[in-house]
């Protein structure tokens, strides 16, 4: 049985775990888990919170940091830093804050992922050094950001909607930055 | 099944409240307050002052419980400290050390 968090519950204070975590009411603190975390649509989570998957469809404010993915649904809102190797933005969610996906490159070669997926992958070059100090992302920048990178996708994610055909060329200070923000449209 | 559950791998340090029944498998210390019951299971280990409506145990507990309603200790179970409420039951096998308060005269 994996734990809930009822819609009526407050926790204030750490909370730190080996199972999925689903939270439906409201926790303040701090949240370890090595596990999945899921904020349902009532769920509010004022915590720093430091997982191996995330997916908020509440509230969140504060700092996610993901070994593997943070996935931002339709109906979450998230304020706040994200660190993770791979971000997830629907379209329709809202998030105001830095994201961090790493060295890209390091990250996919180390033991997070399967090896026969790491063998299956095409072996790419390694990209350009980014532009230092980068202002941070703003929401609008994101979606772009997501929009041009969807072309460059290879086969990693298996549940992801096919490359939009005409993608407008990345604009310069993008190009060097293979970021994997995926924006997924017309979602209702 | 209750709709809050604490589960056996996790472990919360810092204050619990609500106005739900809740489920503890795992760890918890610090203060739990609240309105329903509470089902501290056999795996559950708490340590904290407690104040709810109806309070099973069939783990441990360290700390003061009151309850509005009724405490039940389950066999096998391990409490250490006081209680207070106006129905408290203990099994056979239930291990319990402190005081017990019914504040008789009220509650019945």
């Amino acid at each position: 049985m994996s734990t809930v968090i009822g819609d009526s519950i407050l926790i204030s204070g750490n909370l730190e775990g080996d199972e999925d975590l689903t939270i439906r009411g409201r926790v303040e603190g701090s949240i370890r888990l090595t596990r999945t975390l899921i904020v349902e649509a009532s769920g509010i989570v004022k915590a720093d919170v430091t997982v191996k998957d995330a997916v908020i469809s509440g509230v969140v404010v504060g700092n996610v940091t993901a070994s593997d993915s943070v996935q931002l649904t339709a109906e979450g809102r998230m304020v706040g830093d994200i660190s993770a190797p791979r971000v997830i933005i629907v379209d329709g969610a809202s998030f105001r804050g830095r994201v961090d996906m790493g060295d890209l490159e390091s990250d996919r070669a180390s033991a997070e992922r399967p090896a026969q997926k790491a063998a299956a992958r095409p072996v790419q070059k390694a990209p350009p050094p980014r532009p230092p100090a980068r202002p941070p992302v703003r929401d609008g920048d994101e979606r772009r950001i997501g929009q041009n990178v969807a072309v460059n996708q290879s086969a990693g994610a298996p549940a992801r909607p096919p490359s939009p055909p005409a993608a407008p060329p990345l604009p310069p200070i993008l190009a060097g930055a293979k970021r994997r923000v995926l924006v997924k449209k017309g979602k209702r | 099944m209750a709709n809050t559950v604490i589960g056996s791998s996790i472990v919360i340090d810092g204050e619990i409240s609500g106005g739900e029944d809740l489920v503890i498998q795992g760890t918890v210390k610090g203060k739990i307050s609240l309105k329903e019951s509470l089902i501290v299971a056999q795996s559950g280990v708490v340590e904290a002052d407690i104040a709810t409506q109806n309070i099973e145990v069939a783990g441990q507990v360290t700390g003061n419980i009151a309850a509005s309603d009724r405490v039940e200790l389950k066999s096998d179970c391990r409490v250490v400290g006081d209680i207070k409420a106006p129905r408290i039951l203990i099994a056979d096998g239930a291990s319990f050390k402190g005081n017990v308060d019914m504040e008789v005269g009220k509650g019945r």
